[in-house]
C-alpha cells in the first residue's frame, strides 16, 4: 500500500506560485523546516486574485482517470498556481491514523490558520501517495488522510470547518515524476484557495 | 524549637504554593502543545490506541479511557495540553468582547480581525491589561 511507518523530522517544502515543471523540483529545492512566520508568509502570499476552483470538479477528474497520471487532470493544473506548501505528514500502515511524529506538523498548520494574516482565506487540504500498491485504493486513502486532517484541524485545533476544504489525488501527481514509487511522494499540500465569502 | 521551625518551613511552603497559584501560566501555541503530547504521550497512543485520530477527541478519549495502563507524565501532560488549548481558544474567542473598548478608541472604523488586531498590537501602551492578556492568550503577539 501508499503508506509507510517510519521516523523523520517534519519536512515543509515551500512551493510558491509554480508550475508542474517546478513543482517537481520542490523536494529537493525546499526541503526544509519552516518557521512560523515564513509559513504564513508562504501562504498568504497572493499575486493576484486566486482562481475559483471547483473542488467537486477535481475529484471527479481523479475518480476518472484513476492511473493516468496528472496530465489527464486539465483542472488539477490551476491549483499549482496558488500559495501554498507542502507538508510531510505520517501515517500507520494503510491506516489515517496520523503517527503521533507528525502531530507538530498539524500544530504548525493551525497556528498558521489561526493568524490574523491568515484569517480571511481558505484552504484545501490535498492528499497524495506514491505509486506503491494500487491505484484506486491509494486515490480512496489519500481522499480519507485528507478528510482525516481537515478534522483534525477543525475539532482539535478549532480552525472553522468553513474554512477548510479536503480532496485526494491519489498517486496522480507527484512530485517527483521520474520516480512516482518515491517516498518523497506521499505528502499533504495546503493550499490558499483566496478569500472566504 | 523544633515545631517552631517545621512551623516556619510549612508556612514557607503555603507562601510559595500561593505564589505559584497566582503565576499565570502562558498558553503554549498548537504546535508547542501537542509536540509535548507527542513526546510524553507518544509510546502510549501507539500502544493503547492504535488507529485512532486525533481528530475529535479519539485520541484524548482512548488515554483517558486507559488511564490505569497509561504512564502518569502522559496522563498529566494531556491535562496540560488540553488546558493550554482551551486557554487559547477562549482568548481567540473571546479578545473582540474584552477589547470592545480598545478598539472602539484607538481602532476605530477598522475591519476584519487582522487589521483590528494589528492596530491593538501597535497599541499595546495603551489598552487595558486584559485585552494585552488576552491577545498573549490567543497566541497573536
Amino acid at each position: 500500500m501508499a503508506t509507510r511507518s517510519r521516523t523523520n523530522n517534519l519536512l515543509l517544502a515551500l512551493a510558491s506560485t509554480i508550475g508542474f515543471g517546478v513543482l517537481a523540483n520542490v523536494g529537493d529545492v525546499g526541503a526544509q523546516q519552516l518557521t512560523h512566520k515564513q509559513m504564513i508568509t508562504s501562504l498568504g502570499r497572493l499575486d493576484a486574485a486566486a482562481p475559483e476552483v471547483d473542488i467537486a470538479l477535481l475529484m471527479e477528474q481523479a475518480n476518472a482517470n484513476v492511473g493516468n497520471g496528472v496530465t489527464q487532470l486539465p483542472d488539477w493544473s490551476r491549483l499549482a498556481k496558488l500559495s501554498q506548501l507542502v507538508v510531510e505528514i505520517n501515517f500507520e500502515n494503510n491506516s489515517i491514523a496520523i503517527e503521533p511524529d507528525s502531530y507538530r506538523a498539524l500544530g504548525l498548520i493551525a497556528d498558521a490558520l489561526h493568524h490574523p494574516d491568515l484569517f480571511r482565506y481558505k484552504f484545501l487540504v490535498v492528499g497524495h501517495t506514491s505509486s506503491t500498491g494500487n491505484p484506486k485504493h491509494n486515490l480512496e486513502l489519500s481522499q480519507q488522510r485528507a478528510d482525516a486532517i481537515r478534522e483534525v484541524l477543525a475539532t482539535t485545533f478549532a480552525v472553522s470547518p468553513d474554512r477548510l476544504y479536503s480532496i485526494g489525488v491519489g498517486q496522480e501527481w507527484p512530485i517527483d515524476s521520474a520516480n512516482p514509487a518515491n517516498a518523497v511522494n506521499r505528502r499533504v499540500q495546503l493550499i490558499n484557495l483566496g478569500l472566504v465569502k | 524549637m523544633r515545631t517552631r521551625s517545621s512551623l516556619c518551613l510549612l508556612m514557607t511552603f503555603i507562601g510559595c504554593l500561593c505564589l505559584a497559584g497566582s503565576a499565570r501560566a502562558e498558553t503554549l501555541s498548537y504546535a508547542d502543545a501537542i509536540t509535548v503530547l507527542a513526546k510524553e504521550c507518544g509510546a502510549d497512543i501507539k500502544r493503547h490506541c492504535k488507529g485512532l485520530n486525533l481528530g475529535n477527541g479519539a485520541i484524548q478519549g482512548c488515554l483517558e479511557a486507559k488511564a490505569s495502563k497509561v504512564s502518569a507524565t502522559c496522563t498529566a501532560t494531556l491535562e496540560t495540553v488540553i488546558a493550554s488549548i482551551e486557554q487559547r481558544q477562549a482568548a481567540q474567542q473571546g479578545y473582540s468582547k474584552v477589547c470592545r473598548h480598545a478598539m472602539a478608541q484607538r481602532c476605530k472604523g477598522m475591519r476584519g480581525d487582522g487589521n483590528i488586531l494589528r492596530c491593538l498590537i501597535k497599541s499595546t501602551k495603551h489598552i487595558s491589561d486584559e485585552c494585552n492578556q488576552a491577545i498573549t492568550d490567543a497566541g497573536w503577539r
